[in-house]
């Protein structure tokens, strides 16, 4: 544990500039707290060893994967978790600026579970502000990629603000390479009737990935998540979104893809904090060979958040008897008048689903292929945008063709 | 001529536990057979084990349809040689495309034969026309195999595969079941559409409507694991006015 501190946050390291004393602050938490072990709940199923192995260096030389997309996109490149102006175009009503200092002296974290939050805030290395004050004509892509030489530990930060009224489809494109870390705070917040479309296409080889997204969401503003999810050797995404005034809406979807070597850990939670405000959620788990999945999903409707609905409902499918997924939904209900659901299903594929596509004269291999298909589509089915439905069925199948 | 399935002291067990217990039964081109027998009888199994589910062991007698002893084929060859089965619990498949598996089946079963794959617009046509004829909503195509269909949605679906598939041989596993007045008569329609003199038919069904509309050239009763009764349409309508009792009193 104590390896980590020293590998990862250093006494000495601290930049000097105008964030210095939020930076002194976040340090001598996470110093006090440390980082997770076996008994910190939160971290339960997915532990750090990987990382402790790791000896963290250079950022790297070579050049960066660049996204190849088949739709009409304005790009903000982050190469290694910095910022590349020359590979990036920022559309009409759209702003990047550097984030002030002030935005971050009042953020906080909680214990032990959050010490890669306060890693992020001790050592970022910039931290971005992007405006979305207008609704955009086309999507906008997030590409986060690392080089093949990447070892090093990057704390990209990027706090994202939709004004009233506007609306935004995000694309973070994640392809990393190489074997560092790459630790991801984004902080997303939709003003009242704000609408943000926010999908994750993820695909990281050795790299290992935390992030953490925390969306607010205020009065009749509408949030959906889409992720498809290739995974990596160990990635951890926390999600969480505050539902903070009536008419508040938030949608997680995402389907996740492990194989040997990979292992994928979600958080989410949805925080219903007044009344009349509504989510629901859907999340799909598939593992092969020795691949490890860890889903927790909260579902929290605060006291006096009335009149509140939510649903959630996650599937996993074992492939291989050496996979694993530990799916957890929670409830936490304190209000009146509401509704909220889950079910949670952990299966092998239905022999009499097999059996009936046989019959129809599908060979047993392709059957078996269209029912892995089948279940993990279900998330993206819902993608209002068929382009990026497509785009994402297209690349979910090819994903399959390796499993 | 040979015939088209020619089922010789067949016996099934699941799970060591014999269904069917010597069942004879011939088919020849172009007929169309009637099965009907009590609950618990044996049709279905009788079904699944023309389709070769796994877990119908058979432990004695033979198959053979098409002149080829179905034995040793799995269920996917089954299909690519021309047998078809409609479920009597169409499976939801959920998440996946109707059409697309549609298309998939029948360009997997093209494949097996050595023909060419169909094309898109080719197999969309043929569809549709099939949806149109039994009044099915076309968006049924979008939606995922069977899953939130209506029972009767359902069963018409396995229509519209059996008639987009063309098999030699259809056995219908209570396809009217659930059905309503209208819906039953598309679906006899559907079936006698497909009837071209060469296309055998083996419907199994506890009800005498459906056969009023078939005009089978023979029914047949299944009870306790054999046919133990068979004949013509008056033997449905017999059933249909006395029940199975009748059987039980000749047997005895
Ligand atoms: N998996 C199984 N394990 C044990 N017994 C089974 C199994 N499947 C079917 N059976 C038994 O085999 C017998 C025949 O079942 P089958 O489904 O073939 O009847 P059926 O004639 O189609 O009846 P119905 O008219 O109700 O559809 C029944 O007694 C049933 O309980
Ligand atoms: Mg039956």
């Amino acid at each position: 544990m104590s390896a980590l501190i020293d590998q990862l946050a250093p006494e000495s390291g601290l930049p000097d500039d105008s964030h210095a004393e939020v930076r002194r602050r976040a340090q001598a938490r996470l110093m006090s707290q440390g980082f997770p072990d076996p008994k910190t709940e939160a971290w339960k199923y997915t532990s750090l060893r990987v990382l402790e192995k790791r000896e963290f260096q250079g950022i790297g030389q070579q050049a960066v994967p660049r996204c190849a997309l088949p739709f009409a996109a304005d790009v903000l490149a982050f190469d290694n978790g910095q910022y590349n102006p020359d590979a990036s175009t920022l559309p009409d009503g759209v702003r990047l600026e550097p984030l002030d200092a002030q935005s971050l002296e009042t953020l906080d974290y909680a214990g032990r579970e959050d010490a890669f939050a306060w890693l992020n805030l001790a050592r970022f290395e910039q931290a971005w502000k992007l405006s979305i004050d207008a609704p955009l004509a086309r999507p906008l892509v997030l590409a986060f990629a690392t080089s093949d030489d990447f070892s090093g530990a990057v704390h990209p930060r990027l706090h994202i603000e939709l004004a009233a009224n506007a609306s935004a489809t995000l694309v973070e494109w994640q392809h990393g390479q190489g074997e560092g870390l790459v630790n991801l705070v984004e902080q997303i917040h939709l003003n009242p009737n704000a609408r943000l479309h926010h999908l994750v296409q993820r695909q990281h080889g050795e790299l290992a990935w935390v992030q953490r997204t925390d969306v607010s969401i205020e009065r009749d503003a509408d949030y959906r998540f889409h992720a498809l999810d290739g995974g990596g050797r160990l990635v951890r995404q926390d999600l969480r979104l505050d539902l903070l005034q009536a008419g508040a809406h938030g949608e997680i979807d995402g389907v996740a893809l492990l194989d040997s070597r990979q292992h994928v850990d979600y958080h989410t939670a949805i925080n219903h904090q007044v009344g009349h405000t509504t989510s629901r959620e859907s999340f799909r788990m598939m593992a092969d060979g020795t691949g490890v999945g860890v889903f927790n999903g909260r579902i929290y409707i605060a006291r006096g958040a009335d009149d509140s609905h939510s649903d959630l409902n996650t599937g996993n499918l074992l492939l291989s008897d050496s996979a694993r997924i530990n799916t957890k939904p929670e409830l936490e209900i304190y209000a009146e008048d509401v509704t909220a659901s889950h079910g949670a299903t952990i299966g092998q594929l239905e022999d009499s689903a097999l059996f009936y596509l046989r019959t129809r004269g599908i060979p047993t291999q392709e059957a078996m292929a269209l029912l892995k298909f089948g279940f993990a589509a279900e998330p993206l089915e819902n993608i209002e945008n068929d382009t990026l439905r497509d785009w994402l069925m297209v690349l979910l199948n090819e994903h399959l063709g390796s499993f | 001529m040979n015939d088209m399935l020619k089922i010789s002291q067949l016996k099934v067990a699941i799970d060591d536990k014999e269904i069917l217990k010597g069942l004879d039964l011939e088919v020849g081109p172009g007929e169309l057979h009637a099965i009907m027998g009590p609950n618990g009888s044996g049709k279905s199994t009788l079904g699944y084990a023309l389709a070769g589910r796994d877990g119908y062991d058979i432990t004695g007698g033979s198959i053979e349809f098409d002149g080829q002893d179905l034995a040793d084929m799995e269920p996917e060859e089954r299909a690519a040689a021309g047998l078809f089965l409609a479920f009597q619990y169409p499976v939801e498949i959920p998440g996946v495309n109707n059409a697309y598996f549609l298309r998939s089946a029948l360009n997997a079963q093209r494949k097996a034969r050595g023909v060419e794959e169909i094309d898109g617009m080719t197999f969309l046509k043929s569809v549709r026309e099939s949806l149109k004829q039994l009044k099915m909503d076309e968006a049924l195509l979008k939606r995922a195999v069977n899953e939130g269909f209506s029972g009767g949605e359902k069963k018409r679906n396995e229509i519209v595969q059996m008639a987009v598939l063309q098999p030699k041989l259809a056995v219908l596993d209570e396809t009217d079941s659930g059905l309503d007045i209208d819906a039953l008569k598309l679906v006899a329609e559907g079936i006698n559409r497909l009837r071209d003199g060469k296309r055998s038919f083996v419907v199994i069904t506890h009800y005498q409507r459906l056969l009023d509309y078939l005009n089978p050239d023979h029914v047949h009763v299944l009870s306790g694991g054999r046919i133990v009764e068979s004949g013509g349409e008056e033997l449905a309508r017999r059933l249909e006015a006395e029940g199975y009792g009748f059987l039980e009193e000749s047997a005895a």
